[in-house]
């Protein structure tokens, strides 16, 4: 097991290493001067000219990469040409609400979606399946802007039952910082009114986020426990005379979780992709805002600071879906 | 399923773990807050009573803003709703955008200032000031203000205003040019003459109008020295007054929470007359169906920049007021005038008669008003003539004159987005296209970014050019000199325009002392840009705010700074 994670973690870092070049690269194919874009219009020359020798793009390309290579192996993200401050405090500041609204999208999908997939599986072509298919063909379907423009209308403004946009309501100082996620600093901290409001406002952004990864989670949970189910060894069960709840839950759910977690790694990129246009919408101040407006203006350190942050999280959760694997089912061996 | 729980906490784990890593930065900051208790608290343990004397005047401000700082209830609070994306800086001798030079501009003061909708200097810090022709140079003389204070209690002084200028300087910032080229002011040409007495001179090529604009500006504000120098780190105190202020206005920084809202509550110092509000929160909402549904629910009080879909919405609803105001750019076309045909002034009229401008600002819906020159409205010099206004016959006997064939194709780069008045400026572009058609030239849209749009225009390769422009003071000076003077490197070197006469006339006007005399050098000068400029003038976007009903006391003054002042409103 060890073996395993340490031989994950060397490539993890070779990973990043061409991650950092192919990113680079691909800044410089832009046919655009960042500090350009970063001092405005209104800058004179002199000012452009400076801006660019204090962020070292005079400097030939080849150098530049090495110069920026350095300073990654010394955990130093470079400085944003837009915000002026470091990219690992920028990341600092914005991953934890992204975090935390891509592990609450996540929960929901996971409580959703495994325990509906198998109960569709278990009432196969019954009405509850019918329902659930209906559910899942809407989320696989219904594009996430519009959910979120949904769900803000009718539960924000028309009801009111659920505060609207950001992560709490204007008025109310957020917790102590420790781990940036509202909802986990407030219980570290007590601060329980914070935790009831940070909870309302993740509700609505995290069933939009949560909601396509739902409807796939549920869709792979039935047909793998509709797959299991019909096997020898669960007719073998049943025919034990084990109840159906036991036979279900013990014997071919495990079985039947196998493609059900791969799922759960793929879909947890897409929740991290999708965060992107949720936090749009709810304005939730997150890593995803962050990168577009770093796009949108060239800064090219942040854009690159924001995909080493997602070149780190995906093979990290491939590894935990492989390790995942061999929990479930130890004959999977993991070397 | 136990096993899919295990894997759900390791995941949980793992995303703790990435997590745990903010813990260790922002603690800083966090605890700050404690800081002053604990000096406060200091001194009284000490048992000497002579030394006792001098801390507690300290720690009272400390616990009359403690007193202050109980929360402030809905009602004292304001919370304004806009898109603060561009916030980068809190710190007056850094910050250069729009949101933040609100947030800094009723948090510091500087020694003179505009009334709301008046463009004549009025005193602030400085109660009175005296210029003087002292030969080869200008000599400024200011007379602060005896009664002015820092929120810290402490008096502004003098030496508080010559270290915040110099201080601005040193750190050379997005803004430094204003004071280093724009006012050629050098640290060695400032100094204290008394507590209470600043002296400057300037070079006789600098406008002394211009100066006193640009120490309106959030520049010229003054800190407090003792305050920045505690706290000066490696920056001169930079990165401390992002989260934390120095300054003598009307509000303090409680907080500026980083892509999301930043904080102030009232000044329990302030020297002047004391806000009705005890809370302003700045909240950022770049999304405007965010922004209408925070004003119609009352989650905001006010809202800004608001598009004319939202305006329709709210029209009619008796909770909310919609008020438009004045920005200070104007929005316009760039015309190389070197690249042939352009090269020839009658194509560049001819084209300005062929524009149909009426339609434009239908367009807009309310989002701009129709401004041909290239002083914006409310800045001294405006003249508010409109020549301009579709004339085939007459743009087709221009383009004759000129000599051009029919079907002469004319590149047109048109950034992509939203134009400032909340129209994409490729409607406007095709909408252009069209009208010039007309007359029988062919403009060919290409669309870019604004970030590549600009590399291509600042490099004089562009040969009509779509884009906006915002003064960088609140002087006619501001336009002018990019808009005429060649050597400036700016606006009129982008179109490859080069007019020295009319320069000339711009640098004269600049440095006239007696305002009418300037306005008037201004017309001539505004009238000539017109018709011999290579620009196409097309309008002045305007600022849509949505206000709740119970709001009063808002204004929102393009020239002065802060835009729009907190401590003036009040909630009924």
């Amino acid at each position: 097991m060890t073996r395993f994670i340490f031989r994950r973690i060397l490539g993890l870092l070779l990973v990043l290493l061409g991650v950092s070049v192919f990113t680079f690269s691909l800044a410089q194919l832009v046919p655009v001067d960042p500090a350009v874009v970063a001092l405005g219009q209104n800058a004179r020359e002199e000012q452009i000219a400076a801006y660019r020798a204090e962020l070292g793009l005079d400097r030939p390309v080849v150098e530049q990469y090495f110069i920026y290579l350095r300073r990654l192996l010394q955990g130093d993200l470079g400085n944003s040409i837009r915000t002026r401050r470091a990219v690992a405090a920028d990341l600092l500041d914005f991953l934890p609400a992204t975090i935390e609204l891509s592990l609450a999208a996540l929960l929901v999908s996971l409580l959703l979606g495994i325990p509906l997939g198998i109960l569709a599986s278990t009432q196969r072509n019954g009405l509850l399946d019918a329902l659930a298919r209906l559910f899942a063909l809407v989320g696989g379907s219904l594009p996430i802007f519009y959910l979120g423009l949904l769900g803000l209308g009718l539960f924000y403004r028309q009801l009111r039952w659920l505060p609207g946009p950001g992560r709490l309501d204007t008025t109310m100082p957020p917790p102590t910082q420790i781990t940036g996620m509202f909802t986990v600093d407030a219980v570290l901290t007590s601060n329980w009114p914070v935790l009831q409001n940070s909870l309302a406002h993740l509700v609505l952004p995290a069933l939009t986020l949560g909601y396509y990864s739902t409807a796939v989670l549920l869709r792979m949970t039935r047909s793998a426990m509709l797959e299991v189910l019909s096997q020898d060894y669960v007719r073998t069960a049943r025919a034990k005379g084990l109840r159906e709840r036991w036979v279900v839950l013990r014997h071919a759910l495990k079985n039947g979780m196998l493609p059900v977690l791969t799922t759960v790694g793929v879909t947890f990129g897409s929740l991290l992709s999708g965060a992107v246009l949720t936090e749009t919408i709810f304005n939730w101040p997150g890593l995803g805002r962050y990168a577009t407006t770093s796009v949108t203006s060239l800064d090219f350190p942040a854009v690159m600071g924001v995909t080493l942050v997602a070149a780190i999280v995906y093979p990290t959760v491939n590894m935990l879906v492989d390790l995942g694997y061999h929990l479930l089912d130890p004959r999977i061996k993991l070397d | 399923m136990k096993r899919a729980i295990y894997l759900m906490l390791s995941l949980l784990a793992l995303l703790g773990l990435l997590a745990a890593c903010t813990g260790v930065q922002p603690a800083a900051p966090a605890s700050q807050p404690e800081a002053p208790a604990e000096q406060a608290a200091a001194p009284t343990e000490e048992a000497e009573p002579a030394e006792e004397a001098a801390p507690t005047e300290e720690a009272q401000p400390a616990e009359e803003a403690a007193a202050e700082s109980a929360p402030a209830t809905r009602e004292e609070t304001l919370i304004f709703a806009q898109d603060l994306t561009d916030l980068l800086s809190l710190d007056p001798a850094v910050v250069y955008e729009f949101g933040g030079i609100v947030v800094v501009g009723n948090v510091y003061e500087t020694l003179v200032s505009f009334d709301p909708g008046d463009p004549t200097i009025k005193p602030l810090l400085a109660e009175s000031w005296d210029i003087q022709d002292s030969g080869d140079m200008w000599t400024v003389t200011f007379n602060l203000n005896p009664a002015a204070t820092f929120a810290s209690g402490r008096p502004v002084t003098a030496a508080d205003v010559v270290y915040s200028w110099s201080r601005a300087i040193d750190l050379n910032k997005s803004p430094a040019f204003l004071l280093i080229d724009v006012a050629q002011l050098t640290k060695e040409n400032m100094q204290a003459v008394d507590e209470q007495t600043v002296e400057v001179k300037l070079p006789k090529t600098v406008s002394p109008q211009v100066f006193l604009s640009i120490l309106s500006f959030t520049i010229g504000a003054v800190v407090d020295q003792a305050e920045v120098e505690a706290n000066a780190g490696e920056d001169m105190g930079s990165t401390w007054l992002n989260d934390n202020s120095a300054g003598s206005g009307p509000y303090i920084l409680e907080a500026w929470e980083r892509d999301a809202q930043v904080r102030l509550r009232v000044n329990p110092n302030y020297w002047g007359e004391a806000p009705a509000l005890k809370q302003v929160i700045m909240q950022n909402m770049p999304e405007l169906a965010n922004l209408q549904a925070a004003i119609e629910t009352g989650d905001a009080d006010i809202v800004q920049g608001l598009g004319s879909e939202q305006v329709q919405a709210l029209e009619g609803n008796p909770d909310i007021q919609i008020v438009s105001a004045d920005s200070t750019i104007l929005v316009y076309i760039g015309m190389n005038a070197q690249s042939p045909p352009l090269d020839k002034v009658e194509v560049r009229e001819a084209i300005r008669y062929a524009i149909n401008y009426d339609e434009i600002i239908t367009l807009l819906g309310g989002g701009g008003k129709l401004v041909q020159e290239i002083i914006p409205a409310g800045f001294l010099g405006h003249t508010g003539q409109n020549p301009f206004q579709q004339d085939l016959a007459k743009a087709q006997e221009f383009l004759t004159q000129a000599g051009v064939a029919e079907g002469t194709e004319i590149e047109f780069l048109v950034p992509t987005g939203l134009a400032p008045g909340g129209i994409e400026f490729s409607t406007l572009a095709a909408k252009i296209q069209n009208d010039v058609q007309q007359i029988g030239l062919t403009l060919n849209i290409q669309q870019v970014e604004v970030s590549e749009l600009l590399n291509i225009y600042r490099a004089q390769e562009g040969e009509m050019v779509f884009i906006y422009w915002g003064p960088d003071f609140p002087d006619p000076d501001g336009n002018v000199t990019p808009f005429t003077n060649f050597e400036a490197q700016s606006i009129a070197w982008r179109n490859a325009w080069d007019n020295p006469e009319i320069a000339q006339l711009g640098k004269e006007a600049a440095i006239e002392q007696d305002p009418e005399r300037r306005a008037e050098l201004y017309q001539q000068l505004v009238e000539r840009v017109m018709h011999e400029g290579p620009y196409i003038m097309l309008y002045q976007p305007t600022q849509i705010f949505g206000l709740r009903s119970n709001i009063s006391g808002f204004k929102y003054d393009p020239i002065d700074t802060p835009n729009i002042t907190f401590a003036a409103i009040s909630k009924n």
